[in-house]
C-alpha cells in the first residue's frame, strides 16, 4: 500500500527472477567455465557523459568481451538508489560507477567485491596516488579510478574585463571581486551557493585542509569544527548574508538561467565543469575561460568535487572481464580518447600518462584554446591528501543538504547544517555497531 | 449452490493469488525486515551481518525527530488541504448542478484536466511557476508587491497543497457531480414549489443528500494524504527548498532505504505509516458510518412528521 512495500515487491520479483534466470544458466555465466569462444559478456551502469561511445568503442575492438551498457541517473539522483536495489535483488550489473564520496558506504554494506587481485599494485602506480588512496579501503582494493577532479573555477571573461574585475586567486580577493560584479551590476553574481549539493561545499572544507573523518585503529574520528571548516563555514555564511551570491539549486533551470541571461559570471566547479558548461551553453562559446580555485594563501590548494570510479558487484561472476573493462575505460589511450573524443566530457583522467591524451581529445576553442589540462594537471597535483569519506555518507549529505534549505536571513545557517550532519552522522555509525568519536 | 460456490472459488481466485503476491507477502516481509538491522565491526569495510534486533528499529524510528515531524507535516497538511479540497470541490459541483451553470461540459472537462496529468509532471510544472527567477506567476506577484517565496520553510506547505488542489479538485468534483445528478429531480421540484431559492435548495437539500459521498471522498483523501510523496519529493530533489529528505513518513521511509541503506528502518517506519492509516480508516469509517444511520434516522422521523 505504501511506496515502499510496492519496492519491497518489487525487490522480491527481482530476486524471484533472478534465481530463475541463475538456475537456467546454470553456471554457464562463469569466468573459467568461459574457455570457449564465446565472447563474455558483461553488463555495465553509469551515467558519467560519454559512457556509451566508450562501450561502443570497446566492443569494436575487443572480441572476447563485450560490454552491455545500461544508462541509468546520476548517483544522487537516483543512481546509487537503483545499485543498491539491484544489488539487494540479486541481478545487479557486473560494473557499476560510483562516485568516490559514495565508495566507502557501497563498501560497507556489503555491496562489492575485492578486486585487488585484478587490478594489481602495479596498475594503480599508474594513477594519481590520492584517487587510488580514496579507493583503497580497509586496505582491500574496491574500484578502479577513473578521473580525479581538482576543483576549478570557471567564469566569463568578457564580463569580468566589461566590469572591470580582476581574476581573484584568494577567497579574499574573490569576496572583493563578488562586491565589484554586484556594484557593476545589480542582478549579477560571481558564483553560487549550491544548498541541494553539500559536495561542493565539502570540497571547500577539503581544499582548506578539513578532515572529516579520519579512520585510527578501529574508530572513527568525525571532525567538522576544526579551524579549517569553521574557517570555511563563516566565509560562506558572510558571503549569503552579504547577498553576494546566489542562492539556486545545481544544474536547476534557475541556475542555467541565470548563466544563459549572465546573471551568473562565475561557477565554482571541478574539471568535469568545462564540459557540462560547453554542452549546457553553446551559445556562449569563447565567452569563457578556466581559473584555479581561490585559495586561503594564494598558493594552489584544491579538494576534489565528484570523480568517478568503477566497482566490480558483490555476485558479479565475471570479475575479471569487469576489471578488464574498468581498467581499458581508465588506463587505456582509446579508452580515454574515445570518452573525451564525445565532446561532452572533459574529465580529468586519474592516469597520469593519458592526460596528454585528453587534452589532445578535448576540444578547447569553447575556452578560446587556453591550455585547461595543464591548469587541471598543476590543481589536480595540489588536492590535499588527507581527506577520506566515510561510510555513511549518505546519511551526512542528505541531512546537510536538508538543513541547507532551511537556511534563511536570519534564521539558521550554514553552520547549523554542518553540525546536523555531524550529530547524524555520529548516530547513524553507532546504531551500525561501529566505533565513533566525535 | 455446489456450482455457485465453484464459480465463486474461480472467479475469485486469481484476486487472492494477486492479493496474496502483492500485498500480503510484501507487507509480511516488510515487517520480518523491520526485525533485523545490519552490524558492522572495525571500520565497517569487512561488510554486515544481520542482527534480529527486535522492536529497535521501531524506537529508532519513534525515537527519531524528524521521522515525528514528518506526522507533523502531515497533520497541518489534512488540515488545511482536506477542507479546502471538499469544499471546492463540492462548490463547483454544486455550481456545475445548478441551473446557472452554462457550457457545462466544457467546464467538466476542463476542471478534470489537471487530474489527468500525473503528479510527477504536475510537480514538475508547479516547480517552474515557483522558481523566482524563471516563473511569471512569482514576477506578476512581485510587480503587483506580493514576495512570496514557495521554496521557504514557511512557504513549503502551502505549495504543496497548491499541487494537491489542482491535481485533485476535478477528479473529486466529477463524484460529487454525479452524485448531485443522481438526486431525484422531483425533490428538487418539490423544494422550488415550496418557495426555497437556489442556496437554500445547495445547503438543506443537496448537500445533506451527498453525504455519503462527501464521506467516501473525505476517506480516500485523508489516506491518499497519508501518503504523501510524489509532490514533496519533487520539490526536495530539484530545488534546494525547504522541502527535507524526510519531510512526510512516506519519504522518511524512503531516504533510510535509499539514502542511507537502512533498509530494516525504513520497513519499521513503513509498518508504523501502515498501522497509523489502518486506524485512521477504521476510525473514519466508524465516525462517517454512524452519522449516516443518524441521518437515516432523521429522514425517517421527518417523512411520517
Amino acid at each position: 500500500m505504501t511506496r515502499s512495500w510496492s519496492r519491497t515487491s518489487r525487490v522480491i520479483a527481482g530476486t524471484a527472477t533472478a534465481l530463475a534466470v541463475l538456475t537456467a544458466c546454470g553456471g554457464g555465466g562463469d569466468d573459467t567455465a568461459n574457455k570457449s569462444n564465446e565472447p563474455v559478456t558483461i553488463t555495465f551502469w553509469g551515467w558519467a557523459k560519454g559512457s556509451k561511445d566508450v562501450v561502443d568503442a570497446f566492443n569494436a575492438s575487443h572480441t572476447d568481451i563485450q560490454v552491455k551498457f545500461e544508462e541509468i541517473p546520476s548517483g544522487t539522483a537516483g543512481g546509487y538508489a537503483k545499485i543498491s536495489n539491484a544489488v539487494k535483488a540479486g541481478n545487479a550489473p557486473d560494473l557499476v560507477s560510483i562516485e568516490y564520496s559514495s565508495l566507502p558506504e557501497f563498501v560497507s554494506s556489503g555491496a562489492l567485491q575485492d578486486i585487488g587481485g585484478e587490478f594489481t599494485e602495479a596498475d594503480r602506480a599508474k594513477l594519481l596516488p590520492q584517487t587510488v588512496e580514496l579507493t583503497t579501503l580497509g586496505g582491500k582494493t574496491w574500484a578502479v579510478p577513473f578521473d580525479a577532479a581538482p576543483q576549478a573555477f570557471f567564469y566569463r571573461k568578457d564580463l569580468f574585463a566589461k566590469y572591470k574585475v580582476e581574476v581573484p586567486t584568494t577567497w579574499d580577493a574573490f569576496r572583493k571581486a563578488a562586491e565589484q560584479v554586484k556594484k557593476a551590476d545589480a542582478k549579477a553574481r560571481i558564483a553560487t551557493f549550491f544548498p541541494d549539493d553539500p559536495t561542493t561545499f565539502e570540497a571547500m572544507a577539503w581544499q582548506a585542509g578539513a578532515q572529516w573523518f579520519k579512520a585510527e585503529n578501529d574508530t572513527w574520528k568525525i571532525d567538522t569544527t576544526d579551524a579549517a571548516t569553521t574557517k570555511v563555514t563563516a566565509y560562506w555564511q558572510g558571503l549569503l548574508d552579504a547577498g553576494l551570491v546566489h542562492k539556486n539549486a545545481s544544474f536547476s533551470p534557475e541556475w542555467t538561467g541565470s548563466l544563459k541571461n549572465g546573471t551568473t559570471i562565475g561557477y565554482l566547479g571541478a574539471s568535469w565543469g568545462a564540459g557540462v558548461l560547453k554542452g549546457t551553453l553553446p551559445e556562449q562559446n569563447g565567452k569563457w575561460a578556466v581559473a584555479p580555485m581561490p585559495s586561503w594563501d594564494g598558493k594552489p590548494a584544491s579538494g576534489m568535487l565528484g570523480g568517478t570510479s568503477f566497482a566490480v558487484t558483490k555476485d558479479s561472476k565475471r570479475k575479471a572481464a569487469a576489471v578488464t573493462f574498468a581498467e581499458w575505460m581508465s588506463t587505456t589511450e582509446d579508452g580515454v580518447k574515445a570518452r573525451i573524443a564525445s565532446g561532452t566530457s572533459s574529465a580529468f583522467p586519474a592516469a597520469a600518462a593519458l592526460r596528454p591524451v585528453a587534452k589532445k581529445a578535448f576540444d578547447a576553442s569553447y575556452y578560446g584554446g587556453q591550455d585547461i589540462y595543464a591548469l587541471f594537471e598543476a590543481s589536480g597535483a595540489s588536492i590535499s591528501p588527507n581527506w577520506a569519506w566515510g561510510p555513511t555518507t549518505g546519511t551526512t549529505n542528505t541531512t546537510i543538504k536538508d538543513h541547507f534549505g532551511k537556511i534563511a536571513q536570519g534564521g539558521p545557517g550554514i553552520a547549523d547544517a554542518v553540525k546536523a550532519g555531524h550529530d547524524a552522522t555520529v548516530a547513524e555509525l553507532t546504531k551500525r555497531g561501529l566505533k565513533v568519536e566525535g | 449452490m455446489k456450482a455457485r460456490t465453484r464459480a465463486a472459488t474461480i472467479l475469485l481466485t486469481p484476486f487472492f493469488l494477486l492479493f496474496t503476491a502483492v500485498m500480503v507477502v510484501p507487507i509480511g516481509y516488510a515487517v520480518w525486515l523491520s526485525l533485523f538491522t545490519e552490524k558492522q565491526s572495525g571500520l565497517g569495510f569487512g561488510g554486515t551481518e544481520t542482527v534480529f534486533t527486535g522492536l529497535d528499529n521501531y524506537t529508532a524510528a519513534l525515537g527519531d525527530r524528524a521521522f515525528r515531524e514528518g506526522f507533523g507535516v502531515l497533520l497541518g497538511y489534512c488540515l488545511f488541504y482536506i477542507p479546502l479540497l471538499l469544499a471546492g470541490a463540492l462548490g463547483l459541483a454544486l455550481l456545475l448542478d445548478s441551473a446557472l451553470a452554462r457550457a457545462r461540459r466544457f467546464f467538466q472537462l476542463a476542471l478534470f484536466l489537471p487530474h489527468a496529468v500525473p503528479g510527477i509532471i504536475a510537480a514538475l510544472i508547479w516547480v517552474y511557476l515557483y522558481t523566482p527567477q524563471l516563473s511569471p506567476v512569482v514576477q506578476a506577484m512581485e510587480a503587483g508587491g506580493i514576495g512570496f517565496d514557495f521554496f521557504s520553510p514557511e512557504g513549503a506547505l502551502p505549495s504543496i497543497i497548491n499541487i494537491a488542489l489542482w491535481e485533485w479538485l476535478g477528479y473529486n468534483m466529477v463524484i460529487f457531480y454525479a452524485a448531485l445528478q443522481a438526486i431525484d429531480r422531483s425533490v428538487l421540484e418539490a423544494a422550488t414549489v415550496d418557495g426555497a431559492g437556489a442556496w437554500r435548495i445547495a445547503f438543506s437539500v443537496k448537500i445533506p443528500l451527498v453525504k455519503a459521498s462527501l464521506a467516501m471522498v473525505g476517506l480516500f483523501t485523508v489516506i491518499g494524504s497519508l501518503q504523501l510523496f510524489t509532490e514533496p519529493l519533487i520539490l526536495n530533489k530539484g530545488t534546494g527548498s525547504a522541502v527535507t529528505s524526510t519531510w512526510t513518513p512516506n519519504m522518511y521511509a524512503y531516504t533510510a532505504a535509499f539514502d542511507r541503506n537502512d533498509y530494516g528502518l525504513a520497513a519499521a517506519a513503513s509498518v508504523l505509516l501502515a498501522l497509523t492509516a489502518a486506524l485512521l480508516s477504521f476510525a473514519v469509517t466508524r465516525l462517517t458510518g454512524r452519522r449516516k444511520a443518524g441521518t437515516a434516522g432523521t429522514a425517517r422521523r421527518e417523512r411520517t412528521a
